[in-house]
């Protein structure tokens, strides 16, 4: 009789790698949007100075490694103001790993709410990265300013065209941040004990990420392996788009959306298989 | 044409305890490695640790009926309920469906403490399924619903476990969905919130027409709310029908009772040199048209012993009632008294009306010359007593050891 009938929904234990259902998470828009809402606020509701720890953060972290790396080890920032030179790494490497850390989170953290209510799973890793977004757009409004600065202070303005590239980049480093975390999530919700590890990988992941010097300084022999990273043309684009002291790297740009788009696919795939059999495991 | 709104068709689940759930990269790669030459203890230590939460379950349910589940922790029913809820998969089988499902396994999922009322408000009916524009059009009733208007725009946090409980509970109220999945949810808080909340399920269900399925310890809500009731048991459907009968045949299976014992000779009755058991035997008085023991059914208590004490005083047989937890309800005894050696029988009668719903156990106590005790007979039997109430809204606990039907009078006094 069921098959004569109609029905809206049918719940069954095949799962299709492939059949990934946008529609439904438009339905469920609302609920995306009320979580980054939740995190922006709850986030910044406690501390003392708010919404500011938002700019806070890069220029404690720019100042910490212009003395470090700048004063003391001595690395070339070509030429560049050391201030506008880290900004652009550290906002594209705080972004990454900001979307990373949260979405390879999404099942450790949420499993109560999975436990307990139905709603598309990749609800949680986008709604985190779009509130990431949020915070690193302000950055990036602080970056700007800055950068007007200096040029109204001594006029080196060096913008280059592939500034227009720099959305590009932004959702290239956010797509390479889910396609990697979802990965991740699916494994450290199966194997718990891997979440130190991964931890310490991207801890050390940031020194192979031209954050706190220039890819012009790396060896000969490593530039290969090094240019695969998808993080390394972003962040040089994106200092060539504002400073024109290299040429733009295309090829290297090309590379790294192939390899976030093949991380992204086999990511969201493996999410949409196993986002309900983990719910036997956590 | 027809007003199916859910049917589920062999649906079965399967968990797998232990091994697989190691959650540890090392021991699971350890255990791969090992598997190889000891494939056969592998084998028997996993069909030790599978569990079939679930066996070949099918049912359906029409539009506007209101689906009672019943049965032990364990029996299935959450994990039939979280299957339905898309929050877990069926091992094998299919769940057909139509319309918008709202489940309600907790209250207050995904409540944030740092954020207001206001905005935990729109965060819970989001979470549950329901859009901006839904939230927004009962935001006022909401609010009115939770009492706690003042406080809507405070952190949560600020709130009493008391005042979360109705705003959570007040979000949930206001859901509209086609189906309703309701998981126990109203075990929780104080006896007004309870009422508040049975109340409330009792409106959506009757008056709103909406299609409910409902889990629930509670026989006399579940009795008052269902149309139809299944009993799981170990995973499988064991018994389905109108709500009065598959509660009866439910209780009566439950009923942890230990209601006679008797013994042949002396020799191996239990006792001492003194006292022997021949027999323990409670029974009841049935109601008629009920054949489970309540709070308003008469109970005889029946005992036979041997008597031998080659010097005898004065004997007293005291019964002494006791709750599980452990509280005395009573202790009583008979006339002091001499008797010769020999067998002798006792009987008394627990009136009906008198006890309370619970468990209850009796023991026996044989006391020579006021002070002497020459055998205690602890737990010998022990019965439950159910919970019955003719119409009536209020559901939750009768507290009280006991539950005599003393008549309370009020009537108008002239000034």
């Amino acid at each position: 009789m069921s098959n004569n009938l109609q029905w809206d929904w049918k719940i069954d234990h095949k799962i299709s790698l492939f059949k990934w259902d946008f529609k439904e998470i438009w339905q469920y828009k609302d609920l995306l949007l009320r979580f980054v809402r939740r995190d922006l606020i709850a986030n910044y509701q406690q501390t003392i100075l708010g919404p500011f720890w938002i700019l806070l953060q890069p220029v404690l972290t720019t100042i910490t490694y212009y003395i470090i790396f700048g004063k003391i080890a001595k690395i070339s920032t070509e030429g560049i103001p050391p201030l506008l030179f880290y900004l652009p790494g550290i906002i594209i490497w705080s972004y990454f790993s900001d979307c990373l850390n949260s979405t390879m989170y999404t099942f450790l953290h949420n499993s109560t709410l999975f436990s307990k209510v139905y709603f598309p799973r990749l609800i949680i890793p986008l709604s985190n990265i779009i509130s990431h977004t949020v915070r690193m757009l302000v950055q990036l409004a602080l970056f700007v300013v800055i950068y007007v600065a200096f040029i109204a202070v001594d006029h080196s303005a060096h913008i280059s065209a592939s500034i227009i590239l720099m959305p590009f980049i932004l959702l290239l480093t956010a797509a390479f941040a889910l396609g990697a975390g979802l990965i991740i999530s699916v494994i450290t919700a199966r194997y718990r004990d891997l979440d130190y590890a991964l931890q310490f990988i991207i801890r050390l992941f940031m020194f192979a990420t031209p954050v706190i010097y220039p890819a012009s300084i790396v060896p000969e022999n490593l530039k290969t392996i090094f240019w695969l990273n998808p993080l390394t043309p972003a962040i040089e684009t994106f200092r060539t788009g504002f400073f024109s002291t290299n040429t733009l790297q295309l090829q290297p740009l090309l590379v790294a959306t192939a390899i976030t788009i093949i991380l992204l696919i086999t990511g969201l795939a493996l999410f949409k298989k196993l986002e309900t059999k983990l719910m036997d495991i956590i | 044409m027809s007003a199916l709104m859910i049917k589920a068709e062999h649906v079965s689940k399967y968990y797998r305890l232990g091994k697989l759930g190691s959650g540890r990269l090392r021991e699971d790669l350890a255990n791969w490695i090992k598997r190889r030459p000891a494939v056969s203890n592998e084998i028997n230590e996993h069909s030790k640790q599978e569990i079939w939460a679930l066996r070949n379950v099918n049912f359906e349910v029409q539009r506007g009926e209101v689906l009672g589940f019943i049965g032990n922790n364990g029996a299935g029913k959450s994990t039939l309920l979280k299957i339905i809820s898309r929050i877990t998969l069926p091992t094998s089988g299919c769940v057909y469906g139509n319309g918008r499902i709202a489940s309600l396994l907790e209250i207050g999922t995904g409540f944030h403490i740092e954020l207001t009322g206001r905005e935990n408000i729109y965060l819970n009916g989001n979470i549950l399924g329901m859009n901006k524009k839904e939230i927004t059009s009962r935001l006022d009733e909401i609010i009115d619903f939770s009492g706690i208007e003042r406080f809507i725009d405070t952190p949560v946090k600020r709130y009493s476990s008391g005042m979360y409980m109705r705003l959570a509970f007040a979000v949930a109220a206001h859901l509209d969905p086609e189906i309703l999945i309701v998981d126990e949810v109203l075990a929780v808080g104080d006896a007004e919130f309870q009422r508040k909340c049975l109340g409330k399920m009792k409106e959506v269900s009757s008056q709103q027409g909406k299609t409910v399925l409902f889990v629930s310890h509670n026989m006399q809500a579940l009795k008052n709310l269902c149309h139809r009731c299944i009993t799981l048991q170990q995973g499988e459907i064991i018994d389905e029908g109108k709500p009065e009968i598959v509660i009866g045949n439910y209780l009566k299976k439950q009923q942890n009772n230990f209601t006679y014992q008797s013994y042949e000779a002396p020799e191996s009755a239990p006792g001492n040199d003194y006292i022997r058991i021949k027999k323990a035997a409670l029974t009841a008085d049935y109601i008629d048209g009920f054949d489970i023991v309540d709070i308003r059914t008469p109970l005889h208590i029946h005992f036979e012993f041997w008597y031998k004490d080659i010097d005898p005083g004065s004997l007293i047989v005291g019964v002494h009632l006791f709750t599980f937890s452990g509280e005395c309800i009573f202790d009583i005894c008979s006339e002091p008294k001499k008797y010769n050696n020999g067998l002798y029988e006792v009987d008394c009668n627990i009136p009906g009306n008198f006890l309370n719903d619970g468990n209850y156990y009796i023991s026996v106590v044989f006391v020579k010359n006021t002070t002497q005790r020459l055998f205690y007979f602890e737990a010998c039997l022990s019965f439950e007593v159910q919970d019955y109430r003719s119409d009536t809204a209020w559901f939750g606990k009768w507290i009280g050891y006991v539950r005599p039907s003393f008549p309370v009078i009020v009537k108008a006094k002239p000034e």
